[in-house]
């Protein structure tokens, strides 16, 4: 019965070649592509069995963190000299090398966290994990889970027996996002 | 052509309990060791406890040689620390096929030593309630740290390569901490779900996670060069003979990584045999490991003998009186690291059999290791003792209380590192899986052959 949440078909598969012919076969239904997955506990090669079109740019905001970690860090030594003037011929001097130094590492160091936040984001992990996740711990067994997300009856049906008919086992429809 | 993959083979909740055999629940052998362990660190913790009450003075710190033990220490464990995040990142970037089951074991050697490295120049500063001087905060005394201090540099990069190397090592672990939330009960079953952050597994995920896990290994590289690089400026800052030199900087990071590879292997060693790791951990690995060690020992020996040459050269008074000691009364110390760092290790690595043989192996990174400590006491004690004026020339050796910092430093080392194998699988057991499951065999002629897939699938129809 439909409760209008996102359903998910779910199905497991022993081996490559049979998942691989079980999302052919969803493909052809038709199912958008993007709305067929795998859950793996080893990472499948792009095109083995489906494949993530989603482009992953370049990760601007780690070089934007980079700039504003290697600021703080520059604004930190400016400071320094601030408060404590090195006088030489009777004028204060500010010295560069360590605002270079404390600069990079600052820079590094924001970047090493903007990093993580970017894996995790990009992921969907943690913090930036919404809904309910479909999953079956059987995939630490060797198996293949397969996954569709229907959006009609008809279609549910239908992938329930494409996945079947390919060598699925436990072949079921969930509650639950991909 | 079809072919069936070497992780198809295996039975993965059988592999999953070899490779996490480290997080049994803990015995009565393993609560004796740890307890021993504790103990060591505790009669070290409380020697600090005594130098902190009595003074430095209960140390063999005195003029002119005013740094000793503990900041050979420092530099030793940050050394030591070095090489594991470097090679985890660039055998990750290069997606070295052997690189599975020496990646974890290495960034956590790199994570727990730099936190045992990191203690030694906050012991070392003196009025050691007062450490929080070093950092930047606004205060009623009007006090800021002074950047102009290469100690201070330390300061942050050492922050920054901890935090690094933590969240590499993390960052890597989160696929395996999935597995073990899906096997374990209990309070570590919370640990794991919390640690895990709902990675599942889907196909995206995965790509999106070597992206981000590559991106890291990318950034760690730089930082790891610029934290040795940094330890060496403490010395190559200061106007003291043998110490201001420009070759400072690259000769410390390729005496860094030349002990992180002796200490990779003598942990991968210890980790093999007692979790037997023996299907995992094979002698070509060791091999491998041993190649990179031979390498370093000749990069090493190469820095070593372009930094003595210069000096021995040019024969500035002050620098050559340095090098005169080492003939002298610091000869002992000179032959154990030209003996332990070069005409040991050098001829025994090009041999075969001794980088495939894993008791020699550790034997070697043992000897290594050795030599590496005795060159830090090289570098810090006779610049020291023999500054430029010879009217202040004296000598150093360790009291009780620094010894004990030694074997203190080692048992903390060893301690943490038991702890960390118990709480989480210290092989990264879906690299290992990704390897085996991108291993087929194949035969040529009359030869079988394992070739491992590398790379993205090209869709049907298309050129590649």
């Amino acid at each position: 019965m439909r409760t209008g949440e996102p359903r998910v078909v779910i199905g497991l598969f022993d081996g490559v070649e049979k998942a691989a012919q079980a999302a052919h076969a969803l493909r052809s239904l038709p199912l958008p592509e993007e709305n067929v997955t795998t859950i793996s506990s080893v990472p499948l090669p792009d095109g083995a069995v489906t494949r993530d079109r989603r482009p992953i740019r370049f990760p601007w905001i780690v070089v934007v963190f980079w700039l504003a970690g290697a600021l703080g860090g520059l604004a930190l030594t400016l400071v320094t000299y601030q408060v404590y003037p090195m006088i030489t011929a009777g004028k204060p001097i500010n010295t560069v090398p360590p605002a270079i130094i404390v600069s990079f590492e600052g820079g590094m160091f924001a970047a090493l966290i903007a990093t993580l936040v970017l894996g995790f984001r990009s992921i969907g992990l943690g913090p930036f994990r919404s809904g309910k996740k479909v999953f079956d711990r059987r995939i630490h067994e060797g198996r293949i889970a397969l996954c569709a997300r229907v959006d009609t009856g008809e279609q549910e049906r239908l992938a329930i027996e494409a996945m079947t008919a390919s060598g699925g086992e436990a072949v079921r429809a969930e509650e639950g996002e991909l | 052509m079809k072919s069936e993959n070497h992780l198809s083979r295996l039975d993965e909740s059988k592999l999953y309990d070899e490779l996490s055999r480290s997080n049994l629940p803990a015995t009565k052998r393993w609560y004796a060791g740890t307890g021993a362990l504790l103990l060591v660190v505790l009669a070290s913790v409380a020697a600090f406890v005594y130098m902190m009450f009595t003074g430095l003075g209960v140390t063999g710190l005195n003029r002119p040689v005013m740094w000793g033990v503990m900041i050979i220490l420092f530099v030793f464990w940050v050394g030591l620390s070095h090489s594991g995040t470097l090679i985890s990142a660039i055998l990750r970037i290069t997606r070295a096929t052997w690189r599975a089951p020496v990646l974890r074991g290495a960034e956590a050697m790199t994570a727990l030593a730099l936190m045992v490295g990191g203690l030694y120049p906050l012991m070392h500063l003196g009025r050691n309630w007062r450490f929080y001087y070093i950092l930047p905060y606004p205060s009623s005394r009007q006090l800021w740290p002074n950047f102009r201090s290469p100690l201070l540099w330390d300061a942050v990069a050492i922050t920054t390569y901890l935090t690094g190397s933590l969240l590499f090592l993390y960052f890597g672990m989160i696929p395996d901490l999935a597995i073990a939330r899906d096997r374990a009960a209990g309070w570590r079953r919370k640990l794991y779900t919390f640690l895990a952050a709902g990675f599942r597994g889907t196909h995206a995920e995965w790509r999106r996670y070597h992206v981000a896990s590559t991106l890291f290994a990318v950034i760690i590289i730089p930082v790891a060069v610029s934290v040795h690089s940094i330890v060496s400026w403490d010395f190559a800052m200061a106007m003291v003979p043998m110490w201001h030199s420009t070759i400072f900087a690259p000769y410390f990071v390729a005496g860094a990584i030349y002990s992180g590879i002796a200490g990779v292997i003598a942990v991968m060693v210890i980790l093999r045999k007692a979790f037997r790791l023996e299907k995992v951990l094979t002698p070509d690995h060791f091999d491998n490991l041993g190649k990179l060690l031979l390498t370093f020992t000749l990069v090493w020996g190469y820095f070593y003998f372009s930094d003595y040459l210069t000096a021995w050269y040019s024969r500035f008074p002050e620098d050559w009186e340095v090098i005169r000691s080492y003939s002298g009364h610091y000869l002992p110390i000179f032959s154990l690291l030209v003996a332990c760092n070069f005409l040991i290790p050098f001829p025994l690595l090009c041999l075969k059999r001794v980088r495939q043989s894993i008791p020699a192996m550790f034997a070697v990174s043992l000897v290594v290791n050795v030599g590496m400590f005795t060159e830090r006491v090289q570098i810090v004690v006779p610049s020291l003792a023999r500054r430029n004026d010879p009217s202040i020339w004296g000598t150093y050796f360790p009291t009780w209380v620094e010894i004990s910092f030694i074997v203190g430093s080692i048992a903390m080392f060893a301690l943490i590192y038991v702890i960390f194998s118990k709480l989480f699988p210290v092989v990264a057991i879906s690299d290992v899986k990704e390897q085996l499951f991108h291993t087929t065999d194949r035969t040529i002629g009359g030869a079988n052959f394992s070739t491992v897939v590398s790379g993205e699938g090209k869709e049907e129809g298309r050129e590649t």
